[in-house]
């Protein structure tokens, strides 16, 4: 009942209609034709003809064409892989955190947006897409579908989605490496605030088992600059206890900490393999996006 | 235990305070609160840091608090004291007594102002301290002390008097002034009353006796002022007396002048001791006076004429100025006429008891002795008017015309001298009969001896005083060999002034009214004795006809204290009489039973008594009528019992006070702050305090 409350309560159908414009644009604005997937999947489709050059395999020539042109073409297809892609999505109650002093998304209506984006664009591709959403424990799960209205489904789950309760992202992700298969991907979107930073062994165990993973490390620039002012008490978004300071005592030493955090989550993606993302949510979503995604096509290329 | 402020209107001050608290409570309330994600991290960084702002807030608070807390504390000038110190503690209207010492040792100098010029802007400043709506009064406490205001709430009022007020010349009398203040408190229906000292505390004017015998003193706490305190140096010398006394029988006239000079400090002092006369000084010399000692000088100065001698004694120059002069006059003795009866006139000169009474009254001439004998028989007696003469003497008078005893009585109480000599023709039935009222005895019998002297067992009687020891034994060698024995009448007093040597009276005086008479028990010729052929007959003659005349004092003899009334005896009620003081004011002297008194003696000086040409209306005269006499001069002079500088302990008033509690202060600028001896002024130490807590402040706004 509450679910079907939630499915037409307008504010959820306005969101949902938001973020798929938002992912629409996004990715046919930019990103139409430009993402290629690594892995062959059984299906193959034509996609277009291109002359022979010396390498090609002999059996891609169209012979037909070249009966008929005297021309030797060969038949390029789209390598579809059917590849499931599972986006971890941070609900906790830190990824709530909007500026206090302007009015601007919070961090979870960026991370919201990175997700309905990126699920438009695998769905666009054909790819199976599903998205899990947790904080300490997984909140909502959507399993990887390929339809094209399996969009919907992330999208309210999306739209629905309130964020609270602390973030244990090890435990979250023990409990998914047995759910997912080989060769899929996992894309994880959190700000990462947790005390807990031991997902380097988590995050190993998904790479041993062949999966490709990619870590959206989202932050908001209050959270990297600590820039509030005057006497200020701190009321924790997850559990944490009230703290009243002055920032500008403890700036230098959080932006330290912070850094720290940051180089830490680097250095472990690094050393998986993994894929980090920085995105500060002051950077629009559309040129972080693209950016990344520029970066990852160079990189296949190689 | 008590703590006072003198400016507490600088209190209000301490509301101040909430001006830092208001701006840490505004600020505290503009205290964001943000929910943010990453506490945790907040927490681990808050840990790390070493600045920790939040305790220095709360620490600057309370020093900026403390601070302005501290600042108006110290503007109000508060002042701790050990003892209480009622006066100015309240804030409501209260009745205030002010004793003001106006006695001449508040005249004591301190940089160029006199203690009571201190203690009068002392008390102006003491009234403004005092809230409004309070009622003041005022008592001095000079000899005799009295009330000068009653109660008045008007302060300017108030503070106009206290300054228009002079000291005197007196000595101070805190017992009756303590009276007269608990009279006025008992008058003031304040229930918050209070009785304020401000003295010299000279020991002086704390009787004993005076205080013994008051009944209705003060009840409230006594709070004394004391103004010794201001000064630094104590009054050193005072003269205590100046005697003149002419030396009559040399030659040249010589007036000698001794005077006596106190030391009242405890180290030895050279002072110059000068003699001023007319204004000019005559004489000066340096005398040494070990500490607490007094001395005695004498001047000599011939005398050359008639004039009243006016002058001054000077001694040293110390903080009391005024008693260390001191004033006399001296009129130099008149010619006394004498009347001199003979009742045995003999055909031989030298066989009158006259031939050598003359002869040795007036042995040279008029201007040596100043005697003026008249000699005069038994039948001339009533033609003679007796007041014209100052002594009469009735040598060897047998009985006097009838009735004439009561004239005789009449004369010796207006002040008339009578001499008597004894001889064969003394009846000693009429003497005791008719003279009773003269004379203290009766005569018994005439004694014969062989021989017999004069016996002088003591030096002290008046007349012996100038003769010299070799002149005494000169005159013990002298034989006498008859003299009456006497018989003392009842209820007589007599004196005996010379003995013969079988302790029978030789001369006896006593006195009748204002008037004098003497008895020499043997002859005055040569009948019972040798002694008129001696040389010191001569002498003791004219002493005793001069000592017989101090009961017609001249008016000069006559030295008062400031403040004592004058008083003269007069031969004529029906003249007027003025007396102009050392400032030149003339006053009438009022007449009352034959006697001049006259009390306006406040000023010390040289005061002149003239006797007017006509009756005046006017009590005080601008300037001396036409055909004004003077008649003598008198001087007043100040009680030098107040120049000691010893001051009166609080113990001591304590043991005169029991019932109340005494506080001695300081009259210090910030006393009318209310300080007091035992008590410390907190302001400057206050905004030392103020100064530290702001560069702490400074010191912690730059760590942070």
């Amino acid at each position: 009942m509450e679910n079907t409350s939630k499915n037409y309560d307008p504010q959820v159908l306005a969101r949902i209609s938001s973020l798929k414009v938002t992912a629409m644009n996004l990715v046919d604005g930019l990103l139409t034709g430009q993402h290629r997937s690594r892995h062959k999947g059984s299906s193959v489709e034509f996609a277009e003809y291109k002359d022979y050059s010396p390498g090609d395999e002999i059996r891609h020539i169209d012979w037909k064409v070249a009966g008929k042109t005297d021309k030797y073409h060969v038949k390029q297809f789209e390598q579809s892989t059917n590849l499931k892609c599972t986006i971890l999505l941070d609900a906790s109650g830190s990824m709530a955190y909007q500026s206090p002093f302007e009015k601007s998304e919070s961090k979870m209506d960026y991370a919201c947006n990175l997700v309905a984006a990126l699920s438009y664009l695998f769905l666009k591709q054909f790819d199976a897409v599903g998205l899990t959403l947790f904080n300490d424990h997984v909140v909502e799960h959507i399993p990887p579908r390929s339809k094209a209205s399996h969009l919907q489904h992330i999208l309210h789950g999306l739209s629905t989605l309130t964020p609270k309760g602390e973030t244990q992202i090890e435990n979250v992700l023990g409990g998914l490496t047995e759910r997912l298969q080989g060769r899929s991907m996992l894309i994880l979107i959190s700000d990462f605030l947790t005390r807990d930073q031991d997902i380097h062994k988590s995050l190993k165990l998904l790479r041993s088992r062949g999966l490709e993973v990619i870590l959206f490390h989202v932050l908001h620039p209050d959270e990297l600059n600590l820039p509030f002012e005057g006497d200020t008490v701190f009321e924790s978004l997850e559990d944490d206890p009230m703290v009243g300071l002055d920032p500008m005592d403890i700036r230098e030493e959080y932006q330290k900490a912070i850094q720290e955090q940051i180089e830490h989550m680097k250095k472990i993606s690094n050393g998986l393999g993994v894929d980090y993302v920085l995105m500060d949510t002051s950077t629009p979503l559309q040129q972080a996006l693209s950016y990344y995604l520029l970066k990852r096509k160079s990189f296949i290329k190689v | 235990m008590n703590l006072n402020f003198t400016s507490p209107f600088f209190l209000f001050g301490l509301l101040g305070i909430s001006i830092p608290i208001l701006i840490h409570l505004l600020t505290r309330r503009q205290q964001k609160h943000i929910r943010f994600s990453a506490v945790y991290l907040l927490f681990q960084s808050q840990k790390r840091s070493i600045k920790k702002s939040n305790p220095n807030r709360l620490l600057l608070l309370f020093l900026r608090c403390l601070g302005i807390a501290l600042f108006s504390l110290a503007l109000a000038n508060p002042f701790f004291s050990l003892g209480d110190s009622e006066a100015f503690r309240n804030d409501s209207p209260a009745s205030y007594v002010f004793i003001l010492d106006d006695s001449f040792s508040m005249r004591s100098q301190v940089e160029e102002k006199t203690l009571f010029e201190s203690a009068t802007q002392f008390l102006s400043k003491l009234l403004t301290q005092i809230p409004e709506g309070s009622e003041f009064s005022l008592v001095l406490a000079s000899n005799p002390a009295r009330i000068d205001q009653d109660w008045m709430a008007q302060k300017g009022s108030f503070v106009k008097l206290t300054q228009s007020l002079q000291p005197s010349f007196q000595t101070t009398d805190m017992g009756r002034a303590l009276e007269k203040a608990a009279t006025l408190l008992k008058s003031s229906s304040n229930k918050e009353k209070n009785l304020i000292v401000l003295t010299d505390l000279d020991k002086n004017g704390w009787d004993k006796e005076v205080f013994s015998e008051i009944d209705n003193l003060p009840t409230v706490p006594l709070k004394v002022f004391d103004f010794s305190t201001l000064s630094v140096k104590n009054n050193l010398i005072s003269v205590e007396s100046v005697q003149s006394q002419q030396e009559f029988l040399a030659r040249s006239r010589i007036l000698k002048i001794t005077t006596k000079v106190t030391n009242h400090s405890q180290a030895r002092q050279r002072v110059p001791v000068s003699l001023i006369l007319d204004k000019k000084t005559k004489k000066e010399t340096l005398v040494d006076i070990q500490g607490g000692q007094t001395i005695s000088k004498e001047f000599s100065i011939p005398l050359r004429n008639e004039d009243t001698i006016l002058g001054e004694i000077k001694a040293g120059n110390d903080v009391l100025p005024i008693d260390d002069r001191r004033f006399f006059s001296h009129l130099p003795n008149q010619n006394i006429k004498v009347l001199v009866v003979d009742g045995d006139p003999g055909t031989i000169s030298h066989q009158s008891e006259s031939f050598y009474l003359e002869r040795a009254l007036n042995p040279f001439s008029v201007s040596v002795s100043h005697i003026d004998p008249t000699v005069s028989t038994l039948a001339e007696l009533p033609l003679r008017q007796l007041s014209d003469f100052s002594v009469v003497i009735l040598a060897n008078v047998r009985e006097f015309p009838i009735d004439y005893e009561l004239e005789l009585e009449n004369y010796v109480l207006r002040g008339g001298a009578l001499i008597f000599g004894m001889g064969d023709q003394v009846n000693p039935k009429y003497y005791n009969e008719k003279l009773g009222n003269l004379l203290p005895v009766t005569f018994e019998a005439v004694k014969n001896f062989d021989k017999t002297h004069l016996l002088f067992k003591s030096t002290e009687h008046p007349v012996m005083r100038a003769f010299s020891a070799k002149a005494i034994e000169e005159m013990k060698e002298i034989p006498f060999h008859s003299f009456f024995t006497i018989q003392a009448r009842d209820k007589k007093k007599f004196k005996v002034a010379n003995w013969f040597t079988n302790e029978n009276p030789a001369v006896i005086e006593t006195d009748s009214g204002k008037g004098k008479i003497i008895l020499f028990l043997s002859s005055l010729d040569r009948q019972w004795n040798d002694f008129p052929i001696q040389p010191t007959f001569l002498p003791w003659i004219q002493r005793w006809t001069q000592y017989a005349t101090r009961g017609l004092e001249n008016v000069s003899h006559q030295d008062l204290l400031v403040g004592e009334t004058f008083q003269q005896n007069i031969d004529r009620p029906d003249a007027n009489w003025a007396v102009q003081t050392p400032g030149g004011n003339i006053h009438l002297a009022l007449e009352e039973k034959g006697m001049i008194k006259f009390n306006k003696t406040q000023l010390p000086g040289i005061y002149t008594l003239f006797e007017l040409p006509h009756e005046s209306t006017q009590e005080t005269l601008n300037k001396l009528p036409m055909g004004s006499q003077p008649i003598g001069t008198f001087t007043i002079n100040v009680d030098t019992k107040e120049s000691s500088p010893r001051k009166i302990s609080e113990e001591d008033i304590n043991t005169l006070l029991p019932d109340i509690k005494i506080t001695i202060n300081k009259p210090e600028p910030s006393a009318y702050k209310a300080a007091s001896t035992e008590g410390m002024l907190l302001a400057t130490p206050l905004l030392l305090l103020v100064a530290g807590i702001l560069l702490l402040e400074g010191w912690m706004i730059r760590r942070e």
